[in-house]
This record gives structure tokens, C-alpha cells and sequence, in this order.
């Protein structure tokens, strides 16, 4: 625990660590947490008094009861959305789902019911082009603020000079790893795989996702996480198809099967690797240096969203900095925006797995909007699904 | 023999003892026992998403399997008037609406309605006399279609190999005394036919209740119990869905046990030998 | 009345079929056309369909021949291990049950059939998962053990969810059977074994016929089974054509592998019953 801490919190360092090692072990909930140590607290009373924070008056009567909100797995703190429904009156319904080609998939077939989704930076170009979703009425959005956020991360929530969609968080796709159960130190995709093959047999997992799965497989071969050529894609192919048989599951949501360490290793995102080694130290969370994938998540409201007030009002409350900072400290993500930046404790912003250094990130790269749509490597992955 | 039926018993027990004994868990996560507790149940009746996906699936159950019930007896009763090339027609499509993998019913209504509303819905549009016309779209509607495709196929068949086991001679014997058609049905036809329209209707309502693939594609924005329960085990399942099993278990225990009440107290009709 | 008798019949009986037949017309029988059109079609540039003709996706077939072979075998198999289960398990319940426990022992079978089959499927996921029978082999020296997302868990999880309706049809034809035959048989000198062979087994084979036609009919279609218990390694077809619509938005090479499950599906069925009344016609002559 830092002495920083000192200053911004109302109880002593030493009994925080205490309730921060019984948050640990399980014994406490976060939310109990939270509020014991006067974070959640904090954040609230500051955020009554900050312009253009979130004000339930404001939006009281028209936001109806319920909204639907399509997101990715272990991916929000859950007080966020009881906080928003007691300050709104509007329930927030969470559904899950494994890859953007299925958000995508339901979108084209319509009637989703959805009103607010966290579409990553690859997909915003292809959702706008196809009127999937809206145009942002930025007059609506108060809390977001341009100004603070990365331009690097954020640049592609705009096309053709019009926003569509808001900056969630950044991270990277890397590799969670149980040391105590994998003893080859892994530090590519190469590996890896390899790894999957001989060591890990039958305890490795890939994600249920054509663009991250055959993307790690054609960087551990030497060529791009984007690329679609098609002697390229052959070669990822044969990699996957004798990979197969060794893997332990072919699944976006891998965190239940790391942690009852049914599965070893697993392709991982950094929310998911920061929750895993916070709960579970001996897992760590690798970065290729051979390559990978950096990449931005997004809120985007669809077209066919029934609900759009409430979406705004949604949105607006998760771009206010002190709800968006308890956000990130549940899920691990790394921020887009300094405002949040400030607010993190300094465990969060010095944490490694969160926010790693400039060199490591140097040899990835953001996925591509064809990458995603390119039906060669979709048909891909659905033949070595079903192989 | 019986060590057999009793480990058969167990294995089809166990698992749903751990689901109960789940949702008494005091922890988040469902599968590590800390604690006794019922504050999961207090949850889940609270949880409007959840009610919400109880109350849709018991409606979408209920009128999927009423309708199957009715058009399902009105059309075991048609067939039999039905001349021979209509009858094996009919026949044919019933057979395919009941063997069918789910799985491609819920794929192609799905393909079908998609171009159907996009059809209908500028035709409705320009009708329409005033701002804001109706629109179709996926919902309860196209649930219940679906589900009640199978069951309306599920119901005939039952009701028809019941009506092939009576007596022309009764009902002639009724025609004879001048009953009118409708009153031969009611009073004569209906009685013998009764106990298999409602195993018909019983059996529509657990396949519509329990069924998931379909619904999976043709719900639209609605959800149903198995959507939802497929969504939360994608979530991690918390010891809520638990309870919400636990509960509708309870509630199909004791609809079994009524319905054994109620079979008990009716004189039993004599054997058929 | 103006109308004739038979203009009255032929109106009643329109009454009574035309809304059965409208609802097949319009969800089985236009979907089908719909998903014949859609085979013929084109994958669209950000998928869905685009109108085409081309026999393109039905050639590209031999794609999905693991899932679909995975699917043929793994269905008969997990029938098949059903009946095993299922038959003792009936035969005690018709036979040998104590009558006054007889209904309760019945019901008790019906009862998991009304549970979520989801519920059901995952309560396995944690028996079978790490923190379950492997960590209880664990204790007695058997470490790091998988059993989920194995084809072995897939069947326990087909035999699991089916059981049920394995042993129905075939408790209905055991019950049926006429006692007075097994007595006849041992009066004569026939072994309980011997009766069994030659009585109560032909006897019950059309529960048996039914029981493995219908879970086997189900099966492949399955799609739950395989995605929560094999983990997306354990593929029938049933998932690869969710896959087709709902990741890789192929909707044309999907709609030619539906369109190909029903043949099979049909296919099989018409054998089926070809088999059923050739047995049948030969059984009725003995029994009468």
C-alpha cells in the first residue's frame, strides 16, 4: 500500500491494508470496500458538487424504468449500475457477449433490444457505415470532455468528423499465465503456442474470436495481427487446426476456468489479467514481444436503441470522472482520460499489467476495420472451430 | 437390479441437490460454499430482469401452448374429414414440424421473418393513416409462433391417436338420438378426448418453457428464462439463477403433486380389457 | 338454407384445419423456402445474404464434415448409452416397482424434465470443473485430472438431459405388457431370463424404437450440450450453424448446411420407419 493513500482517504493506511487484504481473500465485498474505506463515499459526495457530474433531477421522469446494456464479461464494477439506478430509478440490464463479430451479428439481424453497447475502435467505422448506430448529440454529454482525453486511443470514435461513440478504456491482448502450474517462462506468442502444445497440453485456452485467436497466431508466425493475405492465413490455419486438440477451450470467457485453474493459460485482455492477479498472484499477465494487439473500447448508442434517453443519461454518468474512476478500479482497464487518471490510486496507475511501459506496448498494433470483416478469416475460425 | 435404480436415481438427483444447496450460499461466487443464507431469493424476487424473463417465458408458455391445444384438437378433429391427398399433405408438414432440429426452425424463421417485416413494414407505413404506424418486428409474437408450431404439431398428433381409439358407433349412436354436431362434440367427443388435450397442453407448455435455440433467435429485445439463464452462466452465474431454479422446481413438485391429488379423487374410469 | 350439406361439411372443415394449416404455411413452410433461397445466395461484404444463385456454399460442405461426422456418431452413441441407462431403470419401474411407490417412483423421473435444462447442464459444469470430482481425485493421488470440455463430458451431459426421455416410452410399453404371458411363460418352464429374451424384450421394443428415434432425432440438432460442456471444442453441427449466424454472419453457407440437416434428419427418419414397419408387420402376424 502507498502513503498517498494518507491524505485522500478517511481511515488509516493500516487498517486500509487490512480491509484491502480481507477484500483479498474474499471476505468482504467490493462494494463493502469501498465503502468502509470512504472511496465510494468520497467519489459520490464529490461528484454532487462538480459541474456536469451526473444530476438525477435533470433527467427525472422521462428516462423510463429500464434500459439494456450489451457488454463484454467481468467487465464493470456492478455498484456502478445499482448507484445509477438509485439515482435514476432506471434498471440497468447487463448482457455479455464474447466478440464484436456477435455484437455485430445480432446488430445486422436487429431487434436487440439494446440501447447502450462497447463496440471496440475497429468496428465504429463499419457500424456507421452500415447505420447501425447513431450520431452522438454531444449536447447531451456534458461529463465527457475532449480536451482530457488521448488522442491515440480515442481518435477513431469519430469518422468523418462526426462522433459516434465515447471512449470506454484502452488495454491490450496478451497472455495470463498460472506460474504455479506452467514453469517455461513465456514472453511471445511463439512460445506460447509452443507452450500449449508440450507443457500446457489440454490446459490452454484461445478466445472464441476470430480477430484476437487467428491474430496471435499469425504474430507468433512473424506476420501481422492484421493481416489477410491469403498464404498467410493458410499458414495461421494449420497452426490452429494442430493446435486444437491440445487446447483445454475455445472461449472468450476464461476468467471462471483460470481461476478454478481448470484452464492454465489463456489469450487475455487486461481488465481480465489486472482481476486475475489481483485475486490470484501466481497469475500473471505477459505482454508478446513479438507482437499483439492494443485496442480501445467504446459506448455507441444503436439506431434501433428503445431507450435513448436513458442511454445518454448513462453514458453521461459513466463519462463523469469520479463514477468512471470506480469503474476502472473494479474492472483494471487502463484510462483514456487524465481526469481519471488523477483520481486512481497510485497501486492502480503503477500497476505494470494496467498501464506497462511505453516500450512494451511498441511492437503492437490496432486492429484494422477490415481485420474484422474480412470473411476469409471468419470462415477461418468457424472451420477451426469445427474441426 | 434396485442398487442400479437407486445409483439412476442419484445421478439424476445430485446434480439438481447441488443447484438447491447452491442457492442457500452466502458468497458471490456460485461455486464456493461460505455460508448459509436466503438472501439470494431475496434477490432474485427483487431482480426486475429476471421476474421480468419469468413472467415472459410462463405468458409465451401459456398462449403457445393454449393456441397449440385448440387449433391442435380443431385440426386432429378436420383431418379425418380431410380427402386422402390433403391428409397425407398435412401429415407430411405436421411430421416436419415435429422433427425438425429447433435449431434450424429458430435459424429460418428467423432468415424469413427478417425479409417478411422488411416486406410488410413500408406497405404498412404508407397505409397507416397518421405519424407513428406500427411496425412488425420480433417479440412475443414471433416466440409464441414458433413455439407453437412444434406444440399445435405435438397436440394433433396426441389428440388424433386418441380419437382413433373411439367408437364411431358413439357418436354415430349420439347423431341418431338428433344431438346436433356441436352438441355430439361437446357432450360425447370433447370428455373422451380431454385427458390427451391437456397431456397435449402440458407437454407444449414444458417445451415452450424450457426451450432456449429457438427463442435465442427469435426473441428480438424480449427474454426469456432460458435467455437470460444462458446470459448469466456467460456472466458467471451468481447463486441467483440458483434460487430462481430452485424455485420453479418447487413449483413443477408441487404442480405434479396437485395434479396426483386431483387423478385421485376422480372415480377411475374401468379398464379396457 | 341455400347451402348444401356438402358445401357445409367442406366449410366446417376449413374451419377446423385452416388455422393449423395458416400456421404451418406461414412458420414451417415459408421459412424453409426462405432458407432454400438463402442457400443459393451470396455472403454479403459485411455479412448477412445478398441475392445470388450459385450452388457455391452447398460445394464448400466438406468444410463442416468433422462437425457433421462428430454429430452422426457422437447422437446414435449418447441414444445409445441413454438406453443402457434407461432400460433397466424403466424395467424396474413396470415390473418390479412396488405398486404403491410406483406413480411417486414415476414422477420422480419426470420431475428433472421440468428443471431448466441449462440449470441442469451447468450444475455439471461445476461437478465436472476443477473444483469438483477433480479435486476430490486429487485427495486419493490422482492430480490435475480434466473432465470438462471432453467428449466424455458431452455424453454424460446428453445422457444427464435425456434420460428422461429415454425411459418414458419405454416404462408406457413394459406397463402395457400382459403379465399373464410371463406367467404362462414360467408355467411352461421357461427361465425368468428366458422369458425375458422371448417375451418382455420383443414386446417393448417399440418403446425402445421410439425412445432411441426420438433422443437421437433431438440430438442432432443439439446445441446447449456441446457449448457448455465442451467448452467449443466438442462441436456438433447444431453449433457451427449458430456460429455461421451469429459470428461469422455467413447466412447463406448456413442456411445450406440447415437445409442439409433437415435432409439428413428426413433421410434418416424415412429409413427409420421403413425398418419400424417391416418389424411391425412381421410382430403382428405372431401376437395375433
Amino acid at each position: 500500500m502507498s502513503k498517498s493513500y494518507k491524505d485522500n482517504l478517511p481511515i488509516s493506511v493500516s487498517a486500509l491494508t487490512d480491509e484491502f487484504m480481507r477484500l483479498k481473500r474474499g471476505s468482504v465485498t467490493r462494494r463493502h470496500f469501498l465503502g468502509v474505506t470512504g472511496l465510494g463515499l468520497a467519489a459520490s459526495v464529490m461528484s454532487r458538487g462538480l459541474p456536469g457530474a451526473f444530476n438525477a433531477e435533470a433527467f427525472a421522469g422521462d428516462l423510463g424504468t429500464q434500459m439494456s446494456l450489451a457488454t463484454w464479461p467481468n467487465y464493470h464494477d456492478p455498484a456502478t449500475f445499482e448507484n445509477f439506478t438509485k439515482a435514476t430509478g432506471v434498471a440497468v440490464e447487463v448482457n455479455v457477449f464474447g466478440s464484436n463479430e456477435e455484437m455485430l451479428a445480432k446488430l445486422q439481424a436487429g431487434g436487440t433490444g439494446w440501447d447502450l453497447f462497447v463496440p471496440t475502435n475497429y468496428t465504429i467505422s463499419t457500424y456507421s457505415k452500415l447505420k447501425l448506430i447513431d450520431p452522438l448529440d454531444m449536447s447531451k454529454l456534458p461529463a465527457f470532455s475532449s480536451a482530457s482525453e488521448s488522442q491515440r486511443f480515442t481518435h477513431e470514435g469519430t469518422v468523418d468528423g462526426v462522433t459516434y461513440a465515447l471512449p470506454k478504456n484502452w488495454g491490450t491482448t496478451g497472455m495470463s499465465i498460472n506460474t504455479s502450474k506452467v514453469k517455461t517462462p513465456i514472453s511471445s506468442w511463439k512460445q506460447y503456442f509452443e507452450v500449449a502444445m508440450t507443457e500446457a497440453d489440454g490446459r490452454a485456452m484461445v478466445h472464441d474470436y476470430q480477430l484476437t485467436t487467428i491474430g496471435s497466431a499469425l504474430v507468433s508466425l512473424g506476420y501481422s495481427f492484421n493481416s489477410i493475405k491469403s498464404e498467410e492465413l493458410a499458414k495461421a490455419e494449420e497452426l490452429l487446426i494442430k493446435l486444437k486438440p491440445h487446447l483445454y477451450g475455445i472461449n472468450s470467457d476464461y476468467q471462471p476456468a483460470m481461476r478454478s485453474t481448470d484452464a492454465w493459460m489463456t489469450m487475455c485482455w487486461t481488465n481480465d489479467g489486472a482481476q486475475l492477479a489481483r485475486d490470484m498472484p501466481e497469475i500473471i499477465y505477459v505482454l508478446g514481444k513479438d507482437g499483439g494487439e492494443i485496442w480501445t473500447d467504446f459506448y455507441a448508442i444503436p439506431k434501433s436503441a428503445a431507450n435513448k434517453p436513458a442511454a445518454y443519461a448513462l453514458l453521461n454518468y459513466l463519462m463523469t470522472p469520479e463514477n468512471a474512476v470506480k469503474e476502472h478500479i473494479a474492472n483494471g482497464a487502463p484510462t483514456t482520460d487524465s481526469r481519471v487518471l488523477a483520481l486512481l490510486p497510485v497501486d492502480i496507475t503503477g500497476n505494470k499489467i494496467v498501464y506497462p511501459d511505453e516500450a512494451a506496448l511498441t511492437p503492437l498494433e490496432f486492429g484494422a476495420a477490415v481485420t474484422l470483416t474480412d470473411p476469409n478469416r471468419a470462415e477461418l475460425m468457424a472451420r477451426f472451430k469445427a474441426a | 437390479m434396485r442398487a442400479f435404480v437407486t445409483a439412476v436415481y442419484l445421478f439424476l438427483y445430485a446434480p439438481i441437490a447441488l443447484v438447491v444447496l447452491l442457492s442457500f450460499n452466502a458468497g458471490r461466487n456460485a461455486s464456493d460454499f461460505t455460508g448459509f443464507s436466503v438472501e439470494w431469493y431475496g434477490k432474485a424476487l427483487s431482480n426486475t430482469f429476471l421476474i421480468q424473463a419469468l413472467q415472459n417465458s410462463l405468458m409465451v408458455a401459456f398462449i403457445s401452448a393454449g393456441l397449440a391445444a385448440i387449433y391442435g384438437t380443431m385440426a386432429a378433429m378436420g383431418l379425418e374429414r380431410l380427402g386422402k391427398r390433403g391428409r397425407m399433405l398435412f401429415d407430411g408438414l405436421l411430421a416436419a414440424a415435429i422433427v425438425v432440429p429447433g435449431v434450424v426452425i429458430g435459424i429460418a424463421t428467423l432468415v424469413a421473418l427478417v425479409q417478411l417485416f422488411a416486406l410488410l413494414n413500408p406497405i404498412v407505413t404508407a397505409l397507416w393513416p397518421s405519424d407513428n404506424p406500427p411496425q412488425f418486428g420480433f417479440g412475443y409474437g414471433s416466440i409464441i409462433a414458433a413455439h407453437g408450431l412444434f406444440s399445435m404439431a405435438l397436440v394433433t398428433m396426441i389428440v388424433r391417436a386418441r380419437i382413433a381409439t373411439l367408437g364411431r358407433d358413439i357418436v354415430e349412436a349420439s347423431a341418431d338420438l338428433y344431438a346436433t354436431p356441436f352438441n355430439t362434440f361437446r357432450l360425447v367427443v370433447l370428455p373422451q378426448i380431454l385427458p390427451a388435450i391437456l397431456s397435449g397442453f402440458l407437454l407444449a407448455f414444458t417445451f415452450s418453457f424450457d426451450d432456449f435455440i429457438i427463442a435465442f433467435f427469435v426473441a428480438g429485445s424480449k427474454t426469456t428464462l432460458p435467455i437470460y439463464i444462458f446470459a448469466s452462466i456467460r456472466r458467471g452465474v451468481t447463486p441467483e439463477i440458483n434460487a430462481i431454479a430452485t424455485l420453479v422446481l418447487t413449483a413443477s413438485l408441487l404442480l405434479i403433486l396437485l395434479s396426483r391429488f386431483l387423478m385421485r379423487d376422480r372415480p377411475r374410469p374401468a379398464p379396457s380389457e | 338454407m341455400a347451402m348444401t350439406l356438402a358445401t357445409r361439411k367442406r366449410l366446417v372443415t376449413a374451419l377446423l384445419v385452416g388455422p393449423s394449416a395458416a400456421w404451418l404455411s406461414i412458420f414451417l413452410v415459408l421459412p424453409f423456402i426462405a432458407i432454400l433461397v438463402f442457400s443459393v445466395g451470396e455472403r454479403a461484404p459485411e455479412g448477412g445474404y445478398q441475392a445470388a444463385f450459385t450452388f457455391a456454399q452447398f460445394m464448400n460442405l466438406p468444410a463442416r464434415a468433422t462437425a457433421f461426422w462428430n454429430t452422426m456418431l457422437l447422437a446414435p452413441v449418447g441414444a445409445i448409452l441413454c438406453l443402457l441407462v434407461a432400460y433397466p431403470t424403466a424395467y424396474y419401474l413396470a415390473i418390479r416397482a412396488p405398486t404403491r411407490f410406483r406413480m411417486l417412483l414415476v414422477s420422480l423421473v419426470v420431475v428433472p424434465f421440468w428443471t431448466s435444462l441449462l440449470v441442469r447442464t451447468y450444475a455439471w459444469i461445476f461437478i465436472l470443473g476443477a473444483r469438483g470430482l477433480p479435486n476430490l481425485l486429487a485427495l486419493i493421488g490422482l492430480p490435475d485430472v480434466r473432465l470438462l470440455n471432453t467428449p466424455g463430458a458431452v455424453l454424460l451431459g446428453i445422457v444427464y438431459g435425456y434420460l428422461p426421455l429415454m425411459i418414458m416410452p419405454i416404462y408406457v410399453s413394459l406397463e402395457k405388457l400382459d403379465r399373464r404371458l410371463l406367467e404362462a411363460s414360467a408355467d411352461l418352464g421357461a427361465s425368468p431370463v428366458r422369458s425375458f429374451f422371448n417375451i418382455t424384450l420383443p414386446l417393448s421394443l417399440p418403446g425402445v424404437a421410439t425412445g432411441v428415434a426420438l433422443v437421437t432425432i433431438l440430438l442432432l440438432g443439439e446445441y446447449l450440450i456441446p457449448q457448455l460442456l465442451g467448452g467449443g471444442k466438442v462441436f456438433f453441427i447444431g453449433n457451427a450453424l449458430v456460429d455461421l449466424f451469429l459470428q461469422s454472419r455467413n447466412w447463406p453457407y448456413g442456411s445450406a448446411i440447415a437445409v442439409t440437416l433437415v435432409s439428413v434428419v428426413v433421410l434418416i427418419i424415412t429409413l427409420a420407419m421403413r425398418l419400424a414397419w417391416r418389424f411391425a408387420g412381421t410382430r403382428q402376424v405372431d401376437l395375433v
